[in-house]
């Protein structure tokens, strides 16, 4: 790995994030809260649930196309790294000092692809669910098999419950960067610059 | 030796008798629910347009429905019939410990029911919209008393 101490001519602050995966990022998490708020305490009618739900697949749609023909950072390419590498930075992680790494590290991409598969798992689960009700059946239900409907629910969630974890460990790894490493990864997300080793 | 058999015989009736009730009573409260569903189906089909609306048919299944509402179903809610006890149904154990509760949700479906019934003729919206009450009926108590498999 690097030097412990990583002088300023070492790194650069540069535009890491472009504009549209940051608005997705936003939106993203606006429409995941607001699917899961609805799904939870939401009316007993989800037509605003599953509206909220087809935000999230286009956005989900929008990210896998970038992550192959976005900008460098945003693509599979440079986030999905072999498990040599993850288990690498994972042993350094705990170190109180920035990672200044240029765009997801190999942990945070671990975490991104995690996402993107459980909130597509949860996307499909709620098109097919059945729940029985005649008013709230996913616009799919009828074209899988009744059982798979039928357990389509449970399964939503389940996803919704580990999703809302999944949130919870993002939040934790922001606070962990920013009071123990020292490393402000919100801004980033704002405006895109990060402060990245050269 | 005739006697000491019978006996035993006799102690044991109940215990079978009841898990063969308790069979029954699970079967039964699931055909209400089927016939609950046989007759809001076409009803809710008909409110997102997947069937044609059609008055009479609308009116025959809302009377139908109002008709399953007048049935007593306490007979259908025998203790030692839940999901815990029996294989083959989906009712939690939370029906028995929360009855006050499972009836209340039960009177909303049959309060939008009979809501139901004197506009199920008056076309395809009004129709939707006391369907919609229905169904949400349906899930706030599937929410908390049925078993997700």
């Amino acid at each position: 790995m690097s030097s412990p101490d990583i002088s300023s001519s070492a790194v650069e602050t540069v535009r890491i994030w472009d504009p549209l995966l940051r608005i997705f990022h936003w939106a993203l998490a606006a429409f995941v809260v607001l699917c899961w708020g609805l799904g939870k305490f939401g009316p007993d009618i989800m037509t605003l649930h599953f509206y909220a739900g087809y935000a999230v697949i286009g956005l989900l749609a929008f990210r896998l196309l970038w992550a192959l023909v976005g900008p460098r950072p945003a693509r599979f390419t440079s986030f999905v790294y072999r498990p040599r590498a993850i288990l690498a930075y994972a042993a350094e992680a705990w170190r109180p000092r920035p990672s200044y790494w240029r765009g997801h590290n190999p942990l945070g991409g671990l975490f991104i692809v995690a996402l993107l598969v459980v909130l597509a798992l949860q996307a499909l689960t709620g098109l097919v669910a059945d729940p029985d009700d005649f008013v709230n059946v996913g616009p799919l239900a009828s074209s899988v098999p009744s059982w798979v409907a039928g357990a389509a629910p449970g399964w939503h969630e389940f996803l919704g419950n580990l999703t809302f974890a999944l949130v919870v460990l993002h939040l934790v790894a922001i606070a962990f960067y920013k009071l123990w490493k020292r490393e402000d990864l919100i801004r980033p997300m704002l405006t895109g610059l990060k402060t990245v080793r050269r | 030796m005739r006697r000491v058999l019978l006996s035993t015989l006799v102690a044991a009736l109940p215990a079978v008798a009841m898990a063969a009730d308790a069979e029954r009573v699970v079967e039964a409260r699931k055909g209400f629910f089927s016939l609950v569903a046989l007759e809001f189906g076409p009803l809710a089909a008909m409110a997102k347009g997947e069937m044609p609306y059609d008055a009479d048919a609308a009116k025959a299944h809302a009377a139908d429905l109002v008709a399953l509402t007048k049935y007593d179903p306490s007979d259908l809610y025998a203790p030692g019939t839940s999901a815990d006890d029996v294989k083959g149904t989906g009712a939690k154990a939370a029906i028995w410990q929360d009855m006050d509760t499972y009836q209340k949700k039960g009177m909303a479906f049959f309060e939008a029911v009979a809501a139901l019934e004197p506009v199920a003729g008056n076309g395809q919206k009004e129709l939707g919209a006391a369907v919609n009450k229905v169904g949400a009926t349906c899930k706030s108590c599937h929410d908390d008393f049925r078993a997700k498999n």
